[in-house]
């Protein structure tokens, strides 16, 4: 079993295949940027790109990715170079605590590919999954906004 | 070492039964130390070597990113350029620092943090490059990083911004050291208040689960009086199947005498009784008939941080190493110490970014389970818990019912009378047992019942007093402590207070604050909201405006307007906030407003949504589907507005918290005619 983890191919270890994607990037492969957050797929935080669509890293079987593509945040900027969602979370002061938000930019990123033109409601719609308890939601719909104009 | 063996786990899942001593915990709690920081001790934080100086920042990173306004403070007393200065999150190496807790760390630390800052500038200049400095405080006026100007009122991007966008490894769970196992501390699901422990369990079906390594009877002190059982896996996805393999079956010494959580809050069977024993306004209103006579019941609610509490240990050369994302590692170093019989200087705590806190990180849990479970397998032990350990064991904000009443004459209350029923907050049962908590009672009442709970404004004859129930679940610090529920009570009672005077609520409450600071937050938030302009109306929708302020702890103050709409099937949306906050000099107004926004969306949730489920005295949610909190597409537009201040700097943490719920149940109120007094909202209360 194999897949592509942000742009390189990667054996998913047998004894790993039953385990919940999201443990086997955070400690098999050391990408702790996805969170858990509540494990059964209701806040968001472990959300990354799974063949361009946003899934929930919790609630995927790690052995399913066999054959497919991952993107996880640490995959986004190109060396120092930040991808423009990422730039306009640090533009827009995005983070509080921070907890949820490397889950709000991968859902983010994903939604930037599928809608360039974006309205307000589409980000509500899209990011209505995404849980935020520091209240950064305001600043997230601003970044997100701003990034369209720059993807 | 007491009581300990220590078993390596093998590699085909050795199980170690540790029991000796098992149950046999101190019932004096570790009590925490607030020591209030001094210049002196500043000088720990700072450092030069190298033509860098490294920021040891004394508080902890949880978003209210008091890393980025620290080392503002830092970089314009030194004369430093912002890329010269690193900044690391404590450990307990350093002197002690007291809990990040109350809205505190610029107020408290701002100054000191100057006072070394400036030492060590001038040793430096001095030609000083090595050795210790010695500080002699300075005049207030002589500190640079005191005044406006430069970095002081700008906003630097934050520190450890770029870590987490790029997804660095920042927060405790993120930790990882190899050979590192999995654990988790299972307890039984019964109130923490009765004592309970684990009787039997399958072994060998765990056994079979891929990836088991060990069961552990010996996992540290109870929660509450939850002994637990501990169970360690190679990977962390098998502990879920691990435990229910176990099938533990529990002994629980039940159920807990006040499992009826409601009816022992209950504020008017409690005044039946007699009166309060904790007076906080100790007037005399006159008898008689009442102008306004509300019955409000704020819920339990949990503090739902998106991060559940984590902490990595490893037990090394006869030295307990733990990672955590506490509110107080020196605290938390302290207890480590005497649950496991170590010295203080075999214990060090490292803090990591915290991933949401909201006073609910201020105790020891987690880390113990890691650490009883290192020293249990001598591997390193990482324990995240699930969400629903977060419910289950943690404390949460206590529910509260509040009789609220008050007389009005020619466009006065000349009498105000507020009676609450509560459960402990600063001495929250999840530390003091309940012998002790009989005598604080007597002697010191709870200061986090009673915050807030002085009204901001002249009241005339005033009467205000409140007692504290245990609950079979833990209560404790939430956001705010007492200021946000009792805000609730006092903004709703005053509003209804303005409709009986007859005169316009945001006139009403000029008309009665007695402090210069609140009057201009409240006058400003009128003029940006334009308030009194007419609401357009929108077909099939209810639409109303509301308006709050307060003071949070004397010196912060707050105000807000909401606009709500609220449709024929009962269903309430906040369509726009708008929030003046004054908390003396700002060091960072980009991150002060970030502060008032999640403490308006925290209102928006104290009347929308907070409810944390409780049954026969133990709480049921499992998810955030069973206690939810604010989402998107509930957040409206938020124009926030700090006044230009040149007082010291003052809190900024949980001030707008008094400001914004009753705001919104105010507009709720004038757009329904419904007054709330049970919260969250519920739609059959709205419906038409
Ligand atoms: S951790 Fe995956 S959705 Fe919450
Ligand atoms: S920034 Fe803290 S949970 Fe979103």
């Amino acid at each position: 079993m194999s897949f592509n983890l942000n742009g390189q191919s990667h054996d998913i270890p047998p004894d790993w295949a039953d385990e919940p994607l999201l443990f086997l990037l955070r400690e098999h492969f050391a990408l702790t940027g996805a969170k858990f957050g509540c494990g059964v797929g209701i806040c968001g935080a472990c959300t990354i790109i799974i063949d361009g669509l946003p899934a929930r890293a919790c609630i995927t079987r790690a052995g399913d990715v066999d054959g497919l593509s991952v993107r996880t945040i640490e995959g986004l900027a190109e060396r120092d170079a930040l991808h423009p969602v990422q730039q306009a979370w640090l533009d827009f002061g995005v983070p509080q605590c921070g907890y949820c938000q490397a889950g709000q930019i991968m859902a983010a990123v994903a939604l930037l590919v599928q809608v360039p033109d974006l309205s307000d409601d589409d980000i509500d719609v899209a990011m209505d999954g995404n849980l935020c308890r520091c209240g950064t939601y305001p600043r997230i719909r601003a970044a997100i906004m701003s990034a369209a104009e720059r993807v | 070492m007491r009581r300990r063996t220590f078993l390596a786990a093998a590699a085909g899942g050795l199980v170690a039964l540790i029991g000796a001593g098992v149950g046999v915990w101190s019932q004096v709690p570790v009590i925490p130390k607030r020591p209030n920081p001094d210049a002196e001790t500043a000088l720990g934080w700072i450092a030069h070597r190298d033509e860098r100086f490294t920021l040891s920042l004394p508080r902890a990173e949880m978003g209210q990113n008091i890393a980025t306004a620290l080392k503002q403070i830092a970089c314009t007393e030194l004369g430093a350029e912002w890329n010269t200065v690193d900044v690391v999150l404590h450990a307990t190496d350093m002197p002690r620092v007291k809990a990040t807790v109350g809205s505190e760390s610029v107020m408290l630390f701002a100054e000191p943090l100057a006072q070394a800052c400036a030492a060590l500038r001038d040793a430096l200049a001095a030609g000083q490059v090595a050795g210790q400095v010695r500080v002699t405080p300075r005049p207030m006026a002589a500190l640079r990083a005191l005044r406006a100007g430069g970095l002081i009122g700008a906003s630097p991007e934050i520190t450890q911004g770029r870590g987490i966008v790029t997804g660095a490894p920042l927060y405790a769970a993120d930790m990882r050291l190899p050979g590192m196992l999995f654990g988790r501390v299972l307890r039984a699901p019964a109130s923490v208040e009765v004592p309970s422990g684990p009787l039997r369990w399958n072994l060998d079906a765990a056994r079979a689960i891929p990836g088991f390594v060990a069961v552990i009877e010996d996992c540290g002190p109870p929660i509450g009086q939850a002994q637990g059982l501990g169970v360690v896996a190679a990977r962390p996805g098998a502990l879920d199947a691990i435990a229910e393999a176990l099938g533990v079956h529990w002994s629980i010494a039940g159920p807990h005498p006040r499992s009826d959580i409601a009816r022992v809050i209950d504020v008017d069977a409690r005044l039946s009784t007699g009166t309060l024993p904790h007076a906080v306004l100790d007037g005399a209103p006159d008898d008689g008939p009442w102008d306004v006579d509300l019955r409000v019941d704020v819920p339990m609610a949990a503090h739902g941080p998106i991060e559940p509490r984590a902490a990595l240990a490893s037990w090394q050369d006869s030295a307990l190493r733990v990672w955590a994302g506490a509110q107080d590692a020196f605290y938390v170093r302290d207890f480590l110490a005497d649950a496991f019989g170590l010295s203080g200087e075999a214990v060090s705590v490292q803090s990591c970014r915290i991933g949401g806190a909201f006073g609910g990180k201020t105790i020891c849990t987690v880390e113990a389970e890691a650490a009883a479970l290192t020293l249990a397998t001598g591997s390193p032990v990482k324990v995240q818990w699930t969400r629903a350990q977060e419910y289950a064991l943690g404390f949460h904000r206590p529910p509260s019912s509040h009789r609220i009443r008050a007389r009005v004459a020619q466009g006065r209350i000349t009498d105000w009378d507020h009676a609450q029923m509560s459960s402990h907050i600063l001495f929250t049962a999840a530390v003091v047992p309940s012998w002790m908590q009989r005598g604080t009672d007597i002697f010191a009442g709870d200061g986090g019942v009673a915050r807030g709970m002085v009204a901001p404004y002249v009241l005339g004859r005033a009467r205000a007093a409140y007692d504290m129930v245990r609950l079979p679940v833990h209560a404790g610090p939430w956001r705010g402590l007492g200021a946000g529920p009792n805000a609730l009570a006092i903004e709703s009672a005053i509003d209804e207070a303005a409709r009986v005077a007859g005169v316009d609520p945001l006139a009403f409450r000029l008309a009665h604050v007695a402090d210069p600071l609140l009057t201009a937050v409240l006058e400003r938030v009128g003029e940006i909201a334009a308030w009194g302009r007419p609401l357009a109306s929108v077909e099939g929708l209810r639409l109303g405006r509301g308006v709050g302020c307060g003071t949070y702890k004397v010196t912060s103050h707050a105000a807000a307007v909401a606009d709500v709409s609220v449709d024929s099937r009962g269903r309430v949306r906040v369509t726009r906030l708008w929030c003046v906050h004054d908390c003396g000099l700002v060091i960072n107004p980009d991150q002060v407003r970030a502060q008032c926004e999640g403490n308006l969306i925290w209102s928006l949730g104290m009347v929308l949504t907070d409810d944390l489920p409780t049954a026969a005295g133990h709480v049921t949610a499992q998810s955030f589907a069973d206690a939810p909190i604010p989402r998107m597409t509930d957040v409206p537009a938020i124009i926030v507005d700090l006044i230009q201040s040149d007082r010291p700097p003052q809190g900024a943490g949980e001030t707008a918290i008094v400001a914004g719920p009753g705001a919104i149940a105010n507009a709720i109120r004038a757009a329904t005619g419904q007054r709330l007094v049970r919260f969250p909202v519920r739609t059959e209360d709205l419906a038409t």
